[in-house]
C-alpha cells in the first residue's frame, strides 16, 4: 500500500531533514513554503497571546512511499524536527490509491521506485 | 471447594482460599458496579453466573509410558454480545473458581473495548515446564477434543494465556480442523503467522497497554520522555512493555520475574536484558543492576508501575507503601479490592486491567476477522486499528470517570456491565 506523508516543519530544519531522508533512501519529495498556525494560535512560548491569531512561516514536505518505509521516514523526521518547543510541527500519513510515472507509464509502487 | 473436579486432585487449603477469593472479588466487583448503574435485578442475576462451565478429565500418556490424568476447564461466562472469547491457561494452581472469575473479566474486557464478544476462559491444571513438547502436544490435543463440542469460530474462540503460546494454539487449530474435516483457522487466535495468525498479535497486549499509558500521561499532563517505569513480570506483556516503552523514551528502572527482580535507578539496558533472558530464561543474574525482590519492585519510587505477572500482587499490605504515580495493570486482577481503595485515597491513577491489557483480545479479534475473511492485513494496519480501539476505550472510560466522579476501574466496570446489560435487555429472555 502506498502512503503519503505530509509534514509541516520549522523552515530552519529543512536542510538537515532533506539530507537525512535522501541518505535514508527516500526517492523523492516536494517542498512548499507556507504559513499556518496550530494549537497555540501562532504564538511562541516567549510571546504573550492576544486575541488575534497569527500565521507563522512553515515548510511543508510531501513524500509518497511504500507502507513498509513509512515508520522509518517518520522516525528520521521526528528526530531531527523536534526541539521540544511550541511550533515543531505535525506529521500526517494519508492513504494513496494509486501512482503513475508519466514518462514510462509505470504504476503502483514501481512509479515511485 | 473442589466442586466438579474429577479425579483425586487436592491441594493446600491456603492456596485454594486465595484463588476462591478471586471469584469472590469478581462477584463483589459486579455487585458494586450494579449498584452504581441502573441495571435490572434480573439481568444482574444472569450476569452473576457463567452460562456454561465444562470440567473435563484429560488423560495423556507420558513419555515414560505412564498414564496421567489432568483436569481441564472451559468456562463461558456470557454470549450476549457475540461468541465467547478468552485464553487457555496451563498452570498448576488453577481451579474452577479462578477460571470462572477470569471468564467473567473477559466479558467485561470485551465490552469495555467494545468488540463483539462475550467472555470465556479455559485452563488445564498442570505445570507445562515439567512436560516435554510431545507431552504438551498430546495434552493440548486431548483437552481440545474434550472441549470441542462447545468451541468454534461462531461459539467460543480460545487464545493463549499463561503457560500457552502460539504453538499450543496451532495444535488446537489442527485438532479442531481435523475433526471438522477442513481447516478452520478462526477457531483460535494467537496462532503462528504461518497458519493464519495476525501480524502484531505477539506484542498486542503490551502495545495496547502502552497506548493507555500514553493516553493517561496526556490527561495527567506529562510526557513519557525520561519517565521512570517499573515492570513486574518479564513474559509476553512485561517484556514487550519494557521494550516498547524504552522506544518512547521511558527509563525502565526495575523489572522482575518469578525468580526475583532487578533495580537500576539509571535505567536498565532493556536490549541487553532481553538478550540475556533469551539465553538464561530469567532476568535473575543479569549484571549491571542490583537484585531486589518482587515485593520491593512494587514499592519502587517510579512514575509508572506495570504489574504484568499474576493476580493478587498489590494488596492492602503493600498498597500504602506504593510510590508510583500511575499504575497500568498489564496482568489480570493484580490489585485486590482492599488495595484498590487505598490506591484511590492516595490519588494514584490506576488504568484497570480490563482496559490496560485489552490490546491482546483486540488483536485476537482482528485475527479472527482476518481468518474469517481469509484476507490479511499489514502490521501497520493492525497497530493503527489497535490504537484506534484503545484510544476510544480509554476516552470512554475516562469521560465516565470524570462525569460520575469515580475511579477509572469503577468507570471501566460501569461501562462494561452497562453495555452487556443493555445488550441483554435488547435481546430479551428466551422463551
Amino acid at each position: 500500500m502506498l502512503k503519503k506523508i505530509e509534514c509541516y516543519l520549522q523552515p530552519i530544519k529543512l536542510e538537515e531533514i532533506k539530507e537525512a531522508l535522501a541518505k535514508g533512501g527516500v526517492r523523492g519529495m516536494t517542498v512548499y513554503e507556507c504559513r499556518g498556525f496550530g494549537r497555540s494560535r501562532g504564538y511562541t512560548e516567549e510571546e504573550t497571546p492576544t486575541a488575534q491569531t497569527k500565521f507563522r512561516p512553515k515548510v511543508k514536505i510531501e513524500i509518497v512511499a511504500d507502507e513498509a518505509e513509512v515508520d522509518g521516514i517518520i522516525t528520521i523526521i521526528k528526530k531531527l524536527a523536534r526541539t521540544g518547543r511550541i511550533g515543531d510541527g505535525k506529521i500526517f500519513v494519508l492513504p494513496v490509491e494509486d501512482a503513475l510515472r508519466i514518462r514510462t507509464d509505470e504504476v503502483g509502487i514501481r512509479a515511485i521506485r | 471447594m473442589n466442586q466438579g473436579k474429577p479425579g483425586e486432585v487436592t491441594r493446600g487449603n491456603c492456596k485454594e482460599k486465595i484463588k476462591e477469593s478471586v471469584w469472590d472479588k469478581a462477584l463483589k466487583q459486579l455487585e458494586d458496579t450494579a449498584r452504581r448503574i441502573n441495571i435490572e435485578p434480573g439481568a444482574l442475576e444472569i450476569l452473576k453466573v457463567p452460562r456454561r462451565c465444562l470440567v473435563v478429565s484429560v488423560p495423556i500418556r507420558r513419555d515414560d509410558g505412564q498414564i496421567e490424568v489432568f483436569t481441564g476447564y472451559r468456562v463461558q461466562h456470557n454470549f450476549t454480545r457475540g461468541p465467547a472469547k478468552g485464553g487457555i491457561r496451563y498452570h498448576p494452581d488453577v481451579t474452577l473458581d479462578l477460571v470462572k472469575a477470569l471468564a467473567m473479566w473477559m466479558t467485561w474486557k470485551c465490552a469495555v473495548v467494545n468488540i463483539p464478544y462475550g467472555g470465556a476462559k479455559g485452563a488445564v491444571a498442570c505445570n507445562p515446564k515439567k512436560l516435554s513438547p510431545s507431552e504438551l502436544e498430546r495434552l493440548t490435543r486431548r483437552y481440545t477434543s474434550a472441549i470441542l463440542p462447545i468451541i468454534g469460530p461462531e461459539k467460543d474462540i480460545p487464545a493463549p494465556d499463561m503457560g500457552t503460546n502460539a504453538q499450543v494454539m496451532a495444535w488446537i487449530m489442527d485438532t479442531y480442523s481435523i475433526n471438522q474435516g477442513y481447516s478452520v483457522p478462526a477457531v483460535v487466535t494467537g496462532k503462528p503467522i504461518e497458519v493464519g495468525g495476525s501480524l502484531g498479535r505477539d506484542k498486542a497486549t503490551a502495545r495496547g497497554c502502552l497506548y493507555t499509558v500514553m493516553d493517561a500521561a496526556k490527561k495527567l499532563d506529562f510526557t513519557l520522555e525520561e519517565r521512570t517505569m517499573a515492570v513486574q513480570g518479564y513474559g509476553n506483556v512485561g517484556r514487550n512493555m519494557a521494550e516498547l516503552s524504552t522506544g518512547q523514551g521511558c527509563r525502565i528502572i526495575g523489572v522482575s520475574d518469578i525468580n526475583g527482580g532487578l533495580y537500576n535507578p539509571k535505567g536498565i539496558d532493556i536490549t541487553r536484558l532481553s538478550r540475556y533472558v533469551d539465553e538464561a530464561g530469567t532476568v535473575f543474574g543479569f549484571t549491571d543492576a542490583d537484585s531486589i525482590t518482587n515485593a520491593e519492585l512494587l514499592e519502587l519510587e517510579c512514575d509508572i508501575l506495570v504489574p504484568a505477572a499474576v493476580e493478587h500482587q498489590i494488596t492492602e499490605k503493600n498498597a500504602p507503601r506504593l510510590k508510583a504515580r500511575m499504575i497500568a495493570e498489564g496482568a489480570n486482577g493484580p490489585t485486590t479490592s482492599e488495595a484498590d481503595e487505598i490506591l484511590d485515597d492516595k490519588g494514584i491513577f490506576v488504568i484497570p486491567d480490563i482496559l490496560a491489557n485489552a490490546g491482546g483480545v483486540t488483536v485476537s479479534y482482528f485475527e479472527w476477522v482476518q481468518g474469517i475473511q481469509a484476507y490479511f492485513w499489514s502490521e501497520r494496519e493492525v497497530n493503527l486499528r489497535l490504537r484506534e480501539v484503545m484510544e476510544r476505550a480509554f476516552e470512554d472510560v475516562y469521560r465516565l470517570s470524570q462525569k460520575e466522579k469515580v475511579s477509572m476501574r469503577q468507570a471501566a466496570n460501569m461501562l462494561a456491565v452497562s453495555r452487556v446489560a443493555e445488550a441483554c435487555r435488547l435481546r430479551g429472555l428466551y422463551p
